[in-house]
Order: structure tokens, then sequence, then C-alpha cells
């Protein structure tokens, strides 16, 4: 076992919140290192309850989570918290601000909050937000909440990683209606309509259970909140806990799937490159530019032809890219 | 593919509520592909660099337009030393008279940026302070 | 700095001008463009001080009265400040606009940790009304108006102007003081705020509440269009949002039950100057005329002196270089002619090392002449609002009343300016904004003497203030020695009292009165309304 990794990572465990810090940002820049400290760590964790609150932008995520943190924390847990950004298509750039939005968890002990750009991994979050779930965990923290982006379609990845996913609507909720058929709200196990406070809130409540009724059979918890005057939260924390030991039982299904998605990403990622340099890729691909042969057909001839030609094992793992 | 990308904390320390050109700059580095987390007002040296250290970032960004920014510089590298993470680059903008400029970087400030810097200087600084 | 976009062929022939409002400048103007924007000078203009104001509040303008000078002022202890009242009074400045240091702020007392390193550098440190009393000692405050750059804590340093009035001697209707009073566009710019806006609003509306019974020639706000056009807003913006957070606060207190007529006269702006001259110029009159038809549209004012869009129309901090800095005065004249043009009631600029830091006697002083050249030499008092009837003044004004609207109705269809604010609607927006002008400047698009053409170099030193870590010092240690020789059962008992009445809503006013007399700390009554009211949630920014 690499020492230093070894060192790194006993250093996480007796507390040290700087060096788990360090060893997220190395898993999320894909440092060797990084990933050989999380190896050690791997076997250590487990001990966390991680929740997911998913939802669209504005719905009030952060402030729900400001606050269910902060009650949390006041019994005594220790939090971790990790809030997932869009990054810019445009310049692979991240803002972060949800920290402004985490006030009263700020206060309460021991809790350690994270910006994460997803840096375009898909399913609303980052690829490495399983890994800081995992350094946060063999940091001992006992609840670890993770925001997803929220920008909308596929959030689906948040799943994967938490044991629970809490989605977040608001009553002026009316294009989440399509979302809800994506599946965005197939995916909450509890769902929360935030902002209650607003006019006509209560018949808008009723109208998304009503929806939520027609889309599934057992309807999941449906908490009404208004994270600004911290009413509801109590109960979300309520329903979080009493749900808590079912959930658990269904991650060894959700980390087999998870394990599934990083092999598809590796893969994709290590072969693309290598395609794009084969002189058969780009004979097939001026094919289907000249109009000979349909995108279709030609990916499948190409898969077989490789396959075929054993050439399969010249394609490389390759993290870097 | 993941990569290096340079993370930053834009600070805003003490009572000073003046935050345009700290918003220009976060704004301005986020477009220049860095990953930006931005403190918020009011926020006391503590509270800083309880953020550096979670949040990992390569770069602090202290903006300070009081006049108080030999004090709360001062504590912030005091306390950085303390935490171990002095090798957090700082850099100091704001209203910051030119005679300060060398006690800032006295005490291990990389690089200041008093008001009229230019943008795309504030962001080649910090790319080149990173990597070296 | 030039505000507007110019585009220019090779020649550096100017093809179009595009104000910073949206509005482009035509090469000539003629009676034709009156004639398209269907001007009329009953409706439009009007004589000087008729309805709508558009030409100003007074038949005569200058010629009865010229400007109002108030130079911001105030900085070390309340002696130091108190000093440097008398000495731009002996000067001739003919109002006073206190400068308070940022623990004063924000609620702190000096020797609160969060103070460290802040006592007195940009202001004058308040704790408790003794330092009030010295600040005004030996001022005539039934004649000179007395500005307080205060929003999070004003109605606490109203109160304390209150009482040290009362002390002096003075009739409290007989004084006149301007709180700023604005907390909404703290959140929106200036970053001075402390609670939540709810409470913040309910505490404006306290302050406007009280002034009108018993302080009536004061003017309880003064709304500030200047911190949100620092901040990066258009001259229209800046306007709309002003407006708008002035209806929020007559809303609150017309919901107690009062008539608009009791109390929107005492609500006053304070608006910025720096920017393209004609598109400030048009600002102005458009808004003066704008806010009189929206009082009477939105609130049946009947009273015509409430119609009266009155205020400090001067500053111009954001034109202001770092380079070159003796060009800041030329500039600051140029400010100041814009605000007299426009008929500005009360005025004063920054002086030209503020970019620097607080500015010295002398700075100060440079300043306040500059005004008064324009006074009483340039001829600015001559005639009222000379530039009426100006076929390009006059369609720029009513180009400018309707994109003042266009902003207000954007608001509005967001949902209001308190929910704008509170979500950082407008934040952004202005962030956005600032960013894209400080592109261009670096593009060279908008040109700025000294920065980005005719540029010298290495840039000079000026003399600047130098902030005296001793005054620090004297204040806490005068702040110790009060609460050594206060009654604590008295400081007790009306903080216990405030407590009561803030948590039964209440009006504050005269429960903070009761604690000012008794020496209670600005701190003290602070902690009192961060108890009960919690902090204002920044929104986040992109």
């Amino acid at each position: 076992m690499d020492p230093k990794a070894q060192e790194l990572a006993e250093r996480i465990i007796s507390g040290d919140e700087t060096v788990a810090a360090r060893v997220i940002s190395m898993i999320e820049d894909g440092e060797e290192e990084g990933f050989l400290v999380l190896s050690t760590l791997y076997p250590r964790t487990g001990g966390a309850f991680k929740i997911g609150i998913t939802g669209s932008p504005g719905a009030g995520k952060s402030s729900i989570i400001d606050r269910l943190a902060y009650l949390y924390g006041k019994s005594g847990k220790k939090i971790g918290i990790i809030a997932i950004d869009p990054t810019s298509v445009k310049s692979k750039g991240a803002f972060f601000g949800d920290r402004l939005r985490f006030k009263s968890a700020e206060k309460v002990e021991g809790v350690f909050i994270r910006s994460m750009a997803h840096r375009g991994f898909s399913g609303g979050i980052s690829k490495a937000a399983f890994g800081a779930e995992c350094v946060l965990d063999a940091l001992g923290k006992d609840i670890i909440i993770v925001e997803s982006v929220g920008v909308g379609q596929t959030e689906l990845s948040i799943y994967l990683i938490s044991d629970i996913v809490v989605t977040v609507f608001t009553p002026d909720f009316g294009d989440e209606i399509q979302l809800m058929k994506a599946g965005l709200l197939e995916i909450g196990d509890v769902v929360v309509m935030n902002k209650m406070d607003m006019p006509n809130a209560e018949e808008k409540a009723k109208d998304l259970i009503a929806y939520i009724g027609d889309l599934k059979k057992d309807a999941p918890p449906f908490i009404k909140c208004s994270a600004k005057k911290g009413e509801g939260i109590e109960l979300l924390l309520e329903v979080l806990e009493e749900k808590r030991r079912e959930k658990l039982g269904m991650r060894r299904e959700k980390v087999k799937a998870l394990l599934l998605t990083f092999i598809k990403e590796e893969l994709s990622r290590g072969i693309e490159k290598m395609v794009e340099e084969d002189p058969k890729f780009n004979e097939i691909l001026h094919s289907v530019q000249s109009g000979k042969i349909d995108p279709y057909s030609a990916s499948v001839h190409f898969v077989s032809e490789l396959l075929k030609d054993g050439k399969m094992e010249d394609y490389k793992w390759r993290r870097k890219g | 593919m993941e990569e290096k990308r340079i993370k930053v904390l834009i600070a805003k320390p003490g009572l000073d509520g003046h935050d345009r050109g700290a918003k220009v700059i976060a704004l301005a580095l986020k477009e220049a592909g860095m990953e930006v987390v931005y403190s918020g007002l009011h926020k006391t040296i503590d509270q800083i660099v309880n953020m550096a250290i979670q949040e990992d970032v390569d770069v602090i960004g202290l903006s300070i337009m009081s006049g108080a920014h030999i004090p709360l510089t001062r504590k912030l590298m005091e306390k950085l030393k303390e935490k171990g993470i002095q090798d957090k680059k700082v850099f100091v903008g704001g209203v910051i008279p030119s005679k300060d400029i060398k006690l800032l970087k006295e005490m291990g400030v990389e690089g200041v940026f008093p008001g009229g810097t230019p943008i795309d200087d504030v962001i080649e600084a910090i790319k080149a302070s990173v990597k070296k | 700095m030039s505000s507007a976009r110019y585009i220019k062929n090779e020649k550096d022939q100017i093809l179009d001008v595009i104000l910073e409002s949206g509005i482009h400048v035509k090469p000539v103007y003629t009676p034709k463009d009156l004639e398209e924007i269907g001007f009329s000078y009953e409706e439009d203009l009007g004589d000087p001080g008729k309805y709508p104001f558009t030409r100003g509040i007074h038949p005569l303008g200058y010629r009865s009265r010229a400007w109002t000078t108030r130079q911001y002022t105030g900085f070390g202890t309340p002696k130091e400040t108190n000093e440097r009242f008398k000495f731009m009074i002996s000067h001739g400045q003919t109002g006073l606009n206190v400068a308070f240091d940022l623990p004063t702020q924000m609620g702190y007392d000096s020797d609160d940790p969060m103070a460290e390193g802040e006592v007195g550098r940009v202001g004058m440190a308040v704790d408790t009304i003794r330092d009030f009393e010295i600040a005004f000692e030996g001022i005539a405050l039934d004649r000179i108006g007395v500005g307080l750059t205060i929003n999070a804590v004003a109605s606490i340093i109203l109160a304390m102007f209150q009482a040290v009035a009362e002390k002096y001697g003075y009739d409290p209707k007989t004084v006149s003081a301007t709180p700023q009073n604005d907390i909404l566009k703290e959140m929106i710019g200036r970053g001075a705020w402390i609670f939540p806006v709810e409470h913040g609003v309910r505490l404006v509306g306290d302050i406007i509440e009280y002034s009108m019974k018993v302080m009536p020639k004061t003017n309880p706000v003064s709304v500030c269009g200047y911190h949100i056009r620092e901040s990066g807003a258009t001259p229209a913006q800046e306007i709309a949002y002003a407006f708008l957070i002035a209806f929020a606060y007559i809303d609150n207190v017309c919901k107690r039950g009062y008539d608009p007529d009791e109390f929107v006269g005492g609500i006053t702006f304070n608006f910025n100057v720096f920017g393209n001259m004609w598109e400030q110029i048009a600002k102005f009159r458009a808004a003066r005329k704008l806010w009189a038809r929206l009082l009477r549209e939105r609130y049946n004012v009947k009273k015509e002196r409430n119609l009266f869009l009155r205020g400090i129309f001067g500053g111009g901090g954001y034109g202001l270089t770092k380079a070159q800095p003796e060009n800041n005065i030329v500039r600051g004249a140029y400010y100041a002619l814009v605000a007299a043009l426009s008929g500005a009631q009360t005025t004063a600029l920054c002086s030209y090392d503020e970019a620097y830091t607080i500015p010295t006697p002398h700075s100060a002083l440079i300043s306040l002449r500059t005004l008064q050249i324009l006074m009483d030499e340039a001829g600015l008092r001559d005639t009222v609002d000379p530039l009426a009837g100006s076929y390009f003044i006059e369609t720029l004004t009513k180009q400018m009343e309707e994109k003042i609207l266009e902003e207000m109705e954007k608001i509005e269809k967001y949902g209001g300016i308190i929910k704008a604010v509170s979500e950082g609607y407008i934040q952004r927006m202005l962030a956005r904004q600032a960013y894209e002008i400080e592109r261009a400047i670096e593009r060279g698009e908008l040109l700025k003497v000294g920065v980005n053409i005719y540029v010298e170099g290495e840039p000079k030193e000026v003399q600047l203030h130098e902030y005296n870590e001793e005054s620090a010092r004297m204040q806490i240690e005068s702040l110790r020695e009060i609460r050594r020789t206060r009654s604590s059962s008295e400081v007790k008992r009306t903080l216990k009292e405030l407590e009561k009445a803030t948590r039964d809503g209440k009006n504050v006013m005269p429960y903070l009165l009761e604690c000012c007399k008794a020496y209670c700390t600005l701190g003290e009554m602070t902690n009192v309304f961060r108890e009960i009211f919690g902090e204002f949630q920044e929104p986040s920014l992109f």
C-alpha cells in the first residue's frame, strides 16, 4: 500500500479537515493519489446517512438544506454538505453561491461545506461527488447532504449516490410536471413543497398531490415547508429518519448501478480518442458524411469489425484521456 | 476530461459592503474558466479561513474598500499560518494606496490589485501564481 | 468616463451615439422632433414651480435660494468630526452630511471584536449619545439641516439625534435631519444591511410615522438611486428602482392607516451625477415630472408641495479615477454643472482623492469651492431651468421618462421590488452590467481619460487622509467610561421596554429615545433588534 496515501487516509480518519478537502480536490482533478486514498478509506465508510436534495433552480433547495443541517447539527450530529453547481459549457468555469445560503448551518459545530462544479458529468451531480461523500464519511460525518445542480431533466445520478432523495417543489411549479413525467419525481423518496407562504400554496399542494397520485402507486410522503420561516423542516427530518432503515437496504443495488455508470463513462472516455485516431473510423466516417451509409449501420459495422479484429485489447484504460 | 482547475475564494472580510468590484472579479474569473467561491458580505477572517480550508481553494482574493486592508490582511496571513495552509496564494484588491503595496507583499501577499487594475491582469496574475 | 457608446468610422467621425439607457442620440434636433414626441409646454413642462415640476419645484429656482451644499463629512472621534463640521461651515457650507464609520453603520460598538481596525476609519464612530453631544456641540441645529448617512440602524441614530437636540434645548419640531434610512438600496448596492427585508422596511416605516408626528421638519428617508447607479445601474434603472423602493416604504406607512398626503412630502431622494451629461439632465427633469405624476396616479396625493421631488443630486464617485487624480477636480466641476442645470436643490461632490480614501480638508474644500463658483461666479443662479425648450433636451427628457417607466414595469412584472431585491434579481443584473462596463473600458469602447486614453504611465500619489489608530483607542476608552458611569438599572429597564415594544410591533422610536437618554449603546440597542429580527439572507449571485 502507498505509504503517503495511507498517511493521508489516517489523517482524514482522525478528523483533519484540510487533508479531507485536499483529497476531495484530488478526486475531482482525477489525480492517482486521490484514488489511492479513497481505496484505503473505502472499507471504513458506510456509516453516514446520505441525503440527496433535488429540484428546480429557485425551489429553495439550499434553504432547506440549511435548516435541515441546523436541526441535525443541534441534535449533535456531524454534518457534511456537498453543493453541486453547474460548470459553464463555454468557459468551463463555475460560480458557487450556495455557501451564502448556509448561514444557520455554519453556526453549528462540525459542519463541513464543500462546493463542487459538475464538470460536465451527467445526472445532476459531479463525478467526484461520490468520492467526496466517502471522504466526508471517513472524516466522521453522520449526515451527508448533497444538493444537485437542479437544472432539470436528468437528475438521476443523485439517486445512485444518496440513500434517500428529497425532491423540492414550489407552489409555482408548472413545467416541472413535464419533468415529473421524465422521471424527476420518480426518484423522489420524499416530496417537499417549499414556500408554502406563497399565495395559493395550499391549492397548489393539493394539485401536486393529485398529480403524484396519478403517476405513482405508492405515493411518497408529501411535506409542506417554508424554509424561510423554518416551518416543516422538523417534520422532514422525522420522515427521513423514519425511512432511513428501509432505504439503507437499497445500497447494494445502487452501488451496482453506480459502478456500471462509472464503467460506461470510463470506457467511452478512453475509447473516444482512440476511435478518432483509428484509420478505419475515418474511412467509415467519410462514407457517412458522403451519404453512402447511415450512421446507425456504420456504428454497428464499426464495432463488430473492432471486436472481430480483437482490436479492443488495444484500447487501453485511459483515465487522463 | 478531468484536469486541474483553478479554484478561487473571493472574500469580503470585515464590515465593508461595497461589493461591485468583488462581484465583477468573481464573474471575470468564472468566465476565465476558474471555479469561484464567493464568501458573501461581512465575513470574519476565521470564517474566510474556514471556507478556504473546506473548499480547498488555490487562491484567496480579499476585496477591501474601507481602508482596513492592513489589519485584515495581517490577521488572515497569521491565521493561514496557524492552520498550516500558507500555501494558498493571497491577493488583495480594493482601495489600496501605493505605499501599502510593499507592506502587504512583505506579509506574504502574492499580488495587490488597486482600483483600476485591468481585469485581464488579475486573471493572468492568478494563473501565474498557481503554476508556480 | 464616457458612458455612452460611440460608433465611429475610421476618420473618427461619430455615426451613432447610444446612451446607457439605450436611447440613440441624433446628430441634429429640430422642431420636428418635438412634434414627433407630441411635446406640449403645458403638459410636459409647465412653468417652474408648477405641476408637473419638470422645470423645478420653485418658481424662481436659484434666484430665491441657491442650492444647499452638504459635503459628506466625518472621521475618527466625534471631536475631530465636530472640528471638521465647523471648518466646513466657516467656509460657507450650508448643510451637514454626517459620515459614520462601518461599526456604527453595522450596529457594533467600538469595542466589539467585529469593529477591530474600523473604528473611526470611514466616518465618525458613534457608541452613545455622548458622541453626538460632542459632534454637534456649537452647531445651530435649528438652522442647519443635517444629513445622517445611516440605514440599517437609522432608527437608533435618529433617536440619538433627537435626544441630543433636546439636550441642547432645541424643540424637535424645529430640527431638520435627513437620515438616509433606505435599507432596500443597501441590499442592492452598498451592503450595510443587518435585518431581513420585512423588518428592515418596518423600521423605515417606523421612522416615517414617527417623524411626521414628532419631527415634522425632518425628512425621514432619502431614497438612494445613487448607490444603485454606483453598482452598475443605468440612469433609467437608477430612477426606476428608487421610485419603486419609495413606493414600498409608502405602502408600509399607508398600511398603518395614514393618508399619503400626511407624509409623502418627507420622502426625498439621492441621485448620482456621473455619466453622459445630457442623459443625466434629462434623467433629473424626467424624474421630477414622473414622481409628481405617479404620486397623483398611484396614491391620489393632493397637496401640490407633496408632489415635489426633493433631494440631493451629486456625488459622482464611480466617474472618478485613481489615475491622474487632479482630473477628478475637473470632472467634479462638470458633474456639479449637471446638477445645477438640472435644478438640484441640495448637492455635494465626491472629492478628487476619494478613489484613494476619505477626503482631506483640502480636497473637501476644493469640492465646496467648485459648487460655490457655479453659484456665485458662473451664472447658474441667473434663470430657472435654462435648457428648457431645447429640441434635444426636451426630446431626451421625454425618452428618459419612457425608459424609466419601462424599467419599473420590468420589476413589477417580476413580482415587485421587494421580491426582486430579496431574490437577488436586481443584484445579479447589476453585477452583470458592472462587469460589461469594466470590459468595455478595457476594450476602449468606453473612454476614461488617464485610464484608457491619454495615459501617463506611473500614477501620481496624492496627499491622503491618514487613519489615526489613536482615535480608535480614545473612542473605546470613552465608551468604557460611559459604561462605568451610567445607571445600569436605567439601561436594563429601557432596553427591556424596547424589546417588548419591538416584539409587540409598536413603533420603536419612542423606546429608542428613552434608551438613548439612558446612555444605552448603539450595539446594545441593535442587539435587541438582532435577537428578534434575525439577519438578512444575502441572495446568491449567479
